[in-house]
């Protein structure tokens, strides 16, 4: 049987580089067939894992806690049940890898000349950092320095609409808990930036307890947030969660909380085993089509060796090897090919052209390809799976000659 | 001639599998990118008409740099005769004012902040969507009422209905406080998660009162019948700006400049995957090709030591990859187009499309349109690419000797 | 002993509107190490008659016997088995794998019965010293005459210790000198191996050679001649 195996395997070798220019050529197309597999996945990916990621910076976290209420109608009033020491108590040794409390309510930024309607958050920086879209390292003035700082950070975009700068004072205006309106001027002590401009005019940083007065709150926050170490395995940090607070509460993934992201994170996927199995089929015509050129070339010398007493299934084996071995070599080199070109621009393809667009989509204006090992093993599996039933049709035809007739026939 | 054409169509039945799976890997494609190539253009066009239609409208007359930095004072003089204007010059009703500011709106219960919009109730629902979506109550009458329309998501985050009264704190025109109290009318709900959480509509007469605009506002909304004509329209209508109030015309790419280049964005990523597609094709007809001539190297032998002349050979080989190249040209279009024909009738849908459509204004089932142009431009592309890869094959026979060539087998 | 033995064959074919009697009632014996050969004109049913000892073929009715065991009624899977272990073959043309050398051609059979590298080794080199191909054993086929090519298709067909060898014009694509070289080959194989030879020609000096000469016409057995009784 080894010995068998050992004769099939070299003769579909060596029937592979009989004709040369026709193996190579459809080695070729093989080549950039599995090439585009997983330069286009690897693009794909990184697009929609960016979109996430960016995503999960802002919300910010892979799991939220919030009242009930609250994400319907995020107002002051629907607050967390339990007070911002207990969930202290309970969360700060669960071993997280990053986690914090936060107030999150709509309010009005005024400075001298205008108005704008944003969201304040009230938070605690240095919980944060790990989790936020913000680089604390490249805000212009400062980051707030604990969440009992007493100034205010807002976005570059937003300080240009307001015609307001560093140092200056402006007044932030929101609702208490009793419908009162409660303001207080701010000294703007930090401008950040954010890759998606929008950001930078909806969001305004203060520290948690400041807020927490102003709004006369006590010790109450709107939301726990929690991350995770993968954006794509959320249910263990789901459960770990949810073990640690009551009832009365809403618990979140981010799945829930951005449904666009974590719709086309599924689709997405659905999209790149598409694209792969499209790819092959449009592959296997010509892969079919050069089995059954090799076969039919060869019928005289299939027909002696089962006159010589080979079983119709070696003969079956032979071309099947044969058709592995030539998608073996072309998905050895389309995927070199393919490492080699990803690797380059792993730090990042510029598409600031289609900046807006991007953003729109919610997605950053420099693409960062993202070549994941799952996706790799899955553009080949299915290659060498489909190809090798692809082959088995012309190996079948060619394992079925009668001896009589192969070796009489004339061409 | 016609021997030529004879002689080319029989060698493509020689091996007939060949022959067929040749054609069979160009059907396949071009079964595809006529399907996509519809999807695609007809995805692309709901999604800016549907974008425009809701509230942005074709094209905007504006002051010159309001669309940059949004400012109160960067004002249209006289905007409602300038509208009226328009619409005389232009014969059509699809032309609106608007004026707009940010605002405080507080409810007995809630506040938010949000952007208020004066507009004319009579033309309104000529340019945008939003009139017609109004679900509870009615949409806004008259001139100067002290009423409001909003939006589903901010009725329900202030907590009110139609009947109550909501009071809007803001600043006018010169910086100066401006308040009103007005009673919502109705509520509307547009789909899009932006419009419906932060827009309200009050009458154009009413807003220029509270705001102290004096007869002045920020847009005017101009639609074209058909976006096609868009560009037109647009020329037109800055021939008819009046002269030194330095007003511009913005096109719907300047004001959701998104838009366009996500449609961009998502074409490139396209091409690339039809060029693939493509590109394996041409390799299969390279193979076969090459295969076809090498496999008769000793008749073309003994045709060219009868006389003919190699380029006439080459011509054969062209002209069967062309045959080919019709075949699956013919085959998938009409297979594409009828399978394309056959969803837009019954409407398509992915799992997933729904929450992606919300987002970008379109439908949760599409219906892809085929047109002329999709059904033909990428059959056309592969078969072009068909015969370019015929011609190594083709220049090969170009250089063989008649002697050499018999000798082969 | 007997290693041929054919027992009232019957064979039609069906030729457009014809239909072709290849075999008609055909009887014939051959014993251990004979040299027999098949003439007939063309077509006259030699071929089919060779191929349906070798198991290439079933004729429609009567028996076939090698070496004591019926075969004609062996199913597709045991008649290969047979032809791998107990029968040679020697084609008139397209006798080598175009991929193999004249080494491994040979060795080839023995590869696919499962006998081990060195004695597969051993045996290959040896026998293609006794058919003079020696240094030739790395040629492809295609590197090689046509005369040299049927040396080593005869290697092959006798290197496992065939009971039988059947031949089917061995000699028709070879020039007299070289032919006569492979006839001389034969008998030496058959009378120092004792090997079957069975040989369909219509070779003038093939036939010359043979123990038993077996005319045939129109699928009967004609004439059957004794001649170079050793």
């Amino acid at each position: 049987m080894i010995n068998t195996l050992r004769i099939l395997t070299l003769l579909a070798w060596r029937n592979l580089w009989r004709n040369h220019r026709r193996t190579l050529i459809m080695l070729g197309a093989v080549v950039v067939g599995v090439w585009a597999m997983i330069f286009m996945t690897a693009l794909t990916m990184g697009m929609v894992n960016d979109m996430i990621e960016d995503s999960i910076s802002v919300l910010p976290g892979h799991v939220q806690v919030h009242h009930p209420d609250y994400l319907d109608d995020p107002n002051i009033a629907n607050l967390l049940p339990m007070p911002d020491a207990d969930i202290e108590k309970t969360f700060a040794n669960a071993g997280f890898r990053a986690w914090s409390t936060r107030i999150k309510v709509p309010a009005v930024v005024s400075s001298e000349r205008e108005s704008r309607g944003v969201t304040l958050l009230g938070i605690d920086p240095q919980r944060e950092r790990p989790m936020t879209f913000v680089d604390y390292d490249a805000v212009e003035g400062r980051f707030l320095e604990g969440p009992a700082d007493d100034g205010i950070v807002i976005g570059h975009k937003l300080a240009d609409t307001l015609e307001t700068e560093l140092g200056k004072r402006i007044v932030l205006m929101s609702q208490d808990p009793d419908n009162d309106i409660a303001d207080r001027g701010f000294r703007v002590v930090g401008l950040f930036h954010a890759d998606v401009a929008a950001y930078e005019e909806q969001y305004v940083f203060a520290g948690k307890q400041t807020v927490q007065k102003l709004l006369g709150v006590g010790d109450g926050v709107t939301a726990i947030v929690v991350l995770g170490d993968d954006y794509r395995d959320v249910e263990p940090l789901y459960d770990k969660v949810s073990a640690l607070v009551d009832g009365g509460v809403t618990v979140s993934r981010w799945t829930e909380l951005d449904t666009y992201l974590g719709t086309m994170l599924r689709v997405m996927d659905g999209f790149v085993l598409v694209w792969v199995i499209v790819i092959f089929l449009a592959l296997s015509f010509g892969l079919v089509n050069t089995l059954v050129m090799a076969v039919f070339e060869r019928v005289r010398e299939i027909g002696l060796m089962l006159a010589l007493g080979m079983k119709p299934s070696s003969i079956l084996g032979q071309i099947v090897i044969e058709s592995m071995m030539l998608l073996i070599i072309g998905l050895a080199i389309g995927n070199l090919l393919a490492w080699v070109t990803i690797k380059p621009l792993e730090s990042g393809i510029d598409i600031s052209v289609v900046a807006e667009g991007m953003a729109m989509m919610g997605a950053a204006s420099v693409l960062y390809p993202q070549l994941r090992l799952e996706d790799v093993v899955l553009a080949n599996t299915v290659v060498l799976l489909m190809g090798f039933f692809a082959s088995l049709s012309p190996a079948w035809r060619a394992s079925r000659f009668q001896p009589i007739e192969a070796i009489t026939k004339v061409n | 001639m016609n021997l030529v054409l004879r002689l080319a169509w029989r060698n493509l039945w020689r091996q007939p599998r060949r022959t067929w799976l040749t054609t069979g890997a160009m059907v396949f494609s071009n079964v595809l990118l006529v399907f996509m190539i519809s999807l695609q253009f007809g995805m692309y066009r709901l999604m800016i008409e549907n974008s425009l239609k809701a509230f942005t409208g074709h094209m905007q007359v504006q002051a010159r740099g309001y669309i940059d930095d949004q400012k109160m004072r960067q004002t249209i003089p006289d905007v409602v005769a300038l509208a009226e204007h328009l619409r005389d010059k232009l014969d059509s009703d699809e032309v609106a004012a608007r004026a707009t500011a940010f605002a405080l709106a507080s409810s007995e219960e809630r506040s938010y902040g949000i952007a208020v919009f004066g507009v004319e109730p009579r033309f309104e629902p000529r340019v945008s969507s939003i009139p017609g979506l109004v679900g509870e109550g009615r949409y806004l009458q008259g001139d100067d009422a002290a009423e409001i329309v909003i939006g589903s998501v901010l009725a329900r985050n202030l907590r009110v209905g139609v009947g109550d009264e909501l009071t809007l704190l803001g600043s006018g025109r010169d910086g100066s406080f401006a308040a009103v109290v007005a009673t919502v009318a109705g509520v509307f709900d547009s789909g899009v998660a932006e419009l419906d959480r932060t827009i309200a509509e009050m009458p154009l007469g009413l807003f220029q009162d509270v705001f102290y605009m004096e007869g002045s506002g920020h847009q005017v909304v101009v639609n074209a019948q058909r976006l096609g004509q868009a560009a037109e329209l647009q020329s037109r209508v800055a021939a008819l700006l009046p002269e030194g109030q330095d007003l511009v015309v913005q096109d719907w790419d300047a004001l959701l400049p998104g838009l366009k280049q996500a449609i961009q964005a998502d074409i490139s990523s396209a091409v690339f995957m039809y060029g693939v597609l493509v590109i394996l094709v041409a390799f299969s007809v390279l193979n076969t090709q090459l295969m076809s001539v090498l496999e008769r190297t000793h008749e073309f032998g003994i045709v060219l030591a009868l006389g003919l002349k190699p380029g006439r050979l080459g011509r054969l080989v062209m002209l069967e990859t062309a045959m080919m190249g019709a075949i699956g040209l013919t085959i998938g279009a009409l297979v594409g187009g009828a399978l394309t024909a056959w969803l837009g009738m019954r409407g398509f849908t992915m799992p997933g499309m729904e929450e992606m459509g919300a987002k970008f204004n379109l439908p949760s089932r599409l219906h892809p349109e085929v047109t002329f142009a999709s059904l033909l431009s990428g059959p056309a592309v592969v078969f072009l690419f068909s015969l370019l890869a015929s011609v190594y094959p083709a220049l090969r026979l170009r250089r063989l000797q008649p002697v050499e060539a018999m000798r082969s087998a | 002993m007997t290693a041929v033995r054919c027992v009232n064959l019957c064979k039609t074919y069906r030729q457009g509107e014809q239909d072709i009697k290849a075999l008609d009632h055909l009887s014939m014996e051959v014993e251990e190490g004979g040299f027999v050969c098949l003439s007939s004109p063309s077509g006259g049913g030699k071929t089919t008659l060779l191929n349906a000892i070798g198991g290439l073929d079933k004729p429609d009715s009567g028996e076939v016997w090698i070496a004591g065991q019926r075969i004609d009624n062996l199913g597709k899977g045991d008649l290969a088995e047979l032809r791998l272990h107990r029968i040679g073959f020697v084609f008139q043309a397209f006798n080598l794998i175009p991929v193999l050398s004249a080494r491994e051609n040979v060795e080839f059979v023995m590869q696919v019965q499962g006998v081990p590298v060195a004695e597969r080794r051993a045996k290959s080199m040896e026998i293609l010293e006794e058919v003079g191909l020696q240094g030739l054993e790395d040629r492809l086929p295609s590197e090689m005459s046509g005369g040299q090519q049927q040396r080593v298709a005869v290697a092959r067909a006798i290197v496992s210790n065939p009971a039988l060898v059947l031949a089917d014009e061995p000699t028709a694509n070879l020039d007299s000198k070289t032919a006569d070289g492979l006839i001389d080959l034969f008998k030496h194989l058959n009378e120092h191996h004792g090997t079957t030879f069975i040989i369909a020609t219509h070779d003038q000096r093939v036939m010359a050679y043979a123990k038993r000469l077996v005319r045939m016409l129109d699928g009967r057995i004609v004439e059957e001649v004794e001649q170079n009784a050793a």
